[in-house]
């Protein structure tokens, strides 16, 4: 299986990731509430960046407009070279499948499913054949170390083990941009550990990450910090 | 991968399922009964041959015979119904005819000493007995040579050998008719004519209908009977109570009976006689079975509606349900059409099994209809075909408003649902 990144030939820009004049309103009658006041992020590929914020201040909200799940209420964003706001609603699935991992606050598994089916669910939208998903499949819970738990559902996990979860299914379309959203935060500092490290590696594979926390401990295992406050992002130097 | 939720909860599956397989049920049950009306039917108009046409005399509202033309003291006689004349005109105009048989009936007490029975004396041609399908199972039939002789024998029903208590080999046993012995040389099987069949051939009820030769009643005894007593008798004279022609070719039966129908009526301006055509009552009776099957699949459909219903709104609350499920899907990448997809699988899978279900509840029904009813079903392929078409039809249509209620979903909200 190989999976083909629409931006893998274009190469036009540098960054993979390019936000401009970003503003994010939420309600639709005043007062609005203004929650991103014009961000500028240049993301690079194979870049580890990581946000912070305090709560409420909006990092969530531009995880899921990096995530194509939301459109911004003003500004441009560009993926890969690529016009976001031009995307139909299909255009935007694909590359929700394709090109992006979301790693979600709350793990977001489908309780129903097992382990290995919650993993197989981004191959069910795009064109593989079932043999070879479930072997692929098992192998991305092995390389999390899961491969004893293929068969439990989600209700059965422990929150690490959820979380590993969660990454395998990010992976399995071998995304160049991976978002997680408070990886470690439902974790307790050993197993956060465990995730971080598993996060190193992806990044050591030559993936994009963009990560939030609120732990500034965690940020600094990133290459690169940035901050929002006041709807603004703020660039940390090391 | 969307059938696993109908596994996480078996008897909200079976819940859901079950208006189809009461409604496929019925479906069948009904079509079934439907089609074994039609096969009865077939039996018995099939049994006056669709080749043949048949004609009776009837007794037309103000018979013309009651200028009492035969001139007794005391008494009236009543002509009607068919003629010699109307017999020989149809043999010698009209084409395409194979046969035409006269048949003359009396009503006659029977005797066996002092033990009596009503029974009606059909004067028949030999061909009669094979036209009509009657098999002897015992002795022989009637012959040429009984009509040259004017022979004194007679065909006869078990029952009539039951009721005068003939029981130890009733051939070669002597009736008495009137002041005639009549000597029987055949009896008939326990079949009888049934429903239609009955009325159209005036056969009656109790089967004790005797059959003779046509010469020998013509000939001996001539086409007029008398009732009454004493001091005042009525009498009825009718020549022929029914002929019976057989068309030679199948296409050609409307045609004749159109040519019948005018040559009659030219000769009985009071129409006292009724005409049958045994093909265009099977086309008529068809029809109206038709309509018939209609309504009751319609009737039964109604509970699929119900079914179909019930899948719809239980879909509804699973959607509602499932917002975060559906949410993580598409932020994983699924389009609408996937989830509509999914949903349209879930509730086509639900119907599919509720009609094959329904199927198997509907060889039941059939079963003890049959069972408890003596009805005639017959459960045809394509009524499994059709129920299971209508299981199909019944899915997609419960899961479309769902299913498209769940694509709509924005993503985001969908996400964040508790
Ligand atoms: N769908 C929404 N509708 C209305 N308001 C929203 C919506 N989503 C977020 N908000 C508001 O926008 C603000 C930013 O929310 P967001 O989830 O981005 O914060 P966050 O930085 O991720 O916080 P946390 O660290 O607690 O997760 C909050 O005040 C929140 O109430
Ligand atoms: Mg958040």
């Amino acid at each position: 299986m190989v999976p083909r990144h629409s931006w893998d030939e274009c190469g036009l820009s540098e960054s993979m990731v390019s936000l401009q004049g970003i503003h994010k309103y939420y309600g639709e009658v005043e007062p609005r509430l203004h929650v991103l006041k014009g961000i500028h992020l240049e993301v690079g590929k194979g870049e580890f960046l990581s946000i912070t914020g305090t709560s409420g201040s909006g990092k969530s909200t531009l995880l899921n407009l990096l995530g194509c799940l939301d459109i911004p209420t003003e500004g441009s964003y560009f993926l890969g070279g690529r016009d976001v706001s031009k995307q139909t609603d299909n255009e935007l699935s694909r590359i929700r499948n394709e090109d992006i991992g979301f790693i979600f606050q709350s793990f977001q598994l489908i309780p129903q499913l097992t382990v290995l089916e919650n993993v197989q669910v981004p191959l069910l939208y795009g064109e593989h054949s079932i043999s070879e998903r479930e072997d692929y499949c098992r192998g991305i819970l092995d390389s999390v170390g899961l491969s004893h738990r293929l068969t439990h559902q989600p209700s059965q996990l422990s929150g690490g083990e959820c979380q590993r979860v969660a990454i395998a299914r990010s992976l399995v379309n071998d995304p160049l941009l991976l978002l997680a959203d408070e990886p470690t935060g439902n974790l307790d500092s050993k197993t956060g550990d465990e995730v971080l490290e598993l996060m190193d590696e992806l990044h050591g594979q030559g993936r994009a990450i963009i990560m939030i926390t609120h732990d500034l401990e965690v940020a600094r295992r990133s290459e690169r910090q940035v901050k929002i406050k006041d709807g603004l992002i703020m660039e940390e130097q090391k | 991968m969307g059938l696993q939720s109908l596994l996480g909860y078996p008897m909200r599956t079976i819940l859901t399922m079950l208006g189809v397989v009461f409604g496929v049920g019925s479906v069948i049950a009904m079509l079934a009964l439907g089609a074994g009306a039609e096969r009865e039917l077939l039996q018995e108009i099939g049994r006056l041959g669709i080749q043949n046409i048949i004609v009776n005399s009837v007794e037309s509202e103000e018979p013309e015979g009651t200028n009492a033309s035969g001139g007794r003291r005391g008494g009236m006689i009543n002509f009607y119904g068919l003629k010699f004349k109307d017999h020989r005109q149809i043999l010698e105009t009209i084409p395409g005819i194979k046969k035409v048989l006269p048949v003359h009936l009396n009503k006659k007490k029977v005797w066996n000493g002092s033990r009596y029975l009503e029974s009606t004396l059909f004067a028949v041609e030999p061909e009669y007995l094979e036209t009509f399908g009657l098999n002897i199972e015992l002795g022989r039939g009637l012959s040429s040579q009984d009509e040259d002789q004017l022979a004194r024998v007679c065909i006869v029903r078990p029952g009539l050998l039951e009721e005068l208590g003939i029981y130890e080999n009733p051939l070669g046993f002597n009736l008495a008719i009137d002041d005639q012995q009549f000597q029987i040389v055949g009896v008939l099987g326990e079949e009888r004519f049934q429903g239609y069949a009955q009325k159209a051939l005036v056969s009656d009820a109790r089967s004790s209908e005797i059959y003779v030769p046509y010469n020998t009643v013509l000939k001996r005894q001539g086409t007029r009977s008398f009732s009454g007593g004493a001091g005042s008798w009525e009498a009825t004279d009718v020549e022929l109570n029914q002929i019976v022609i057989e068309v030679t070719d199948l296409d050609r039966v409307l045609i004749v009976s159109k040519m019948v129908e005018a040559l009659l009526s030219r000769n009985h301006p009071e129409k006292d006689y009724e005409l049958i055509v045994p093909l265009e009552v099977l086309a008529q009776r068809r029809k109206t079975q038709q309509v018939f099957n209609i309504a009751l699949v319609a009737i039964a459909s109604i509970s699929l509606l119900v079914g179909g219903i019930g899948i719809a709104n239980i879909m509804l609350a699973t959607v509602t349900e499932r917002t975060r499920e559906i949410g993580v899907r598409r932020a994983l990448g699924a389009q609408r059409k996937h989830i509509i997809a999914q949903f349209l699988t879930e509730t086509t899978t639900i119907s599919i099994l509720g009609g094959v279900l329904g199927i198997l509840l509907g060889f039941g029904l059939v079963q003890i209809l049959v069972l408890f009813t003596g009805w005639t079903a017959v459960i045809t392929p394509s009524s499994i075909v059709i129920a299971l078409t209508i299981s199909v039809a019944v899915g997609i249509s419960s899961g479309i408003y769902p299913a498209k209620r769940a694509a709509a979903l924005d993503p985001i909200t969908a996400l964040r649902h508790q």
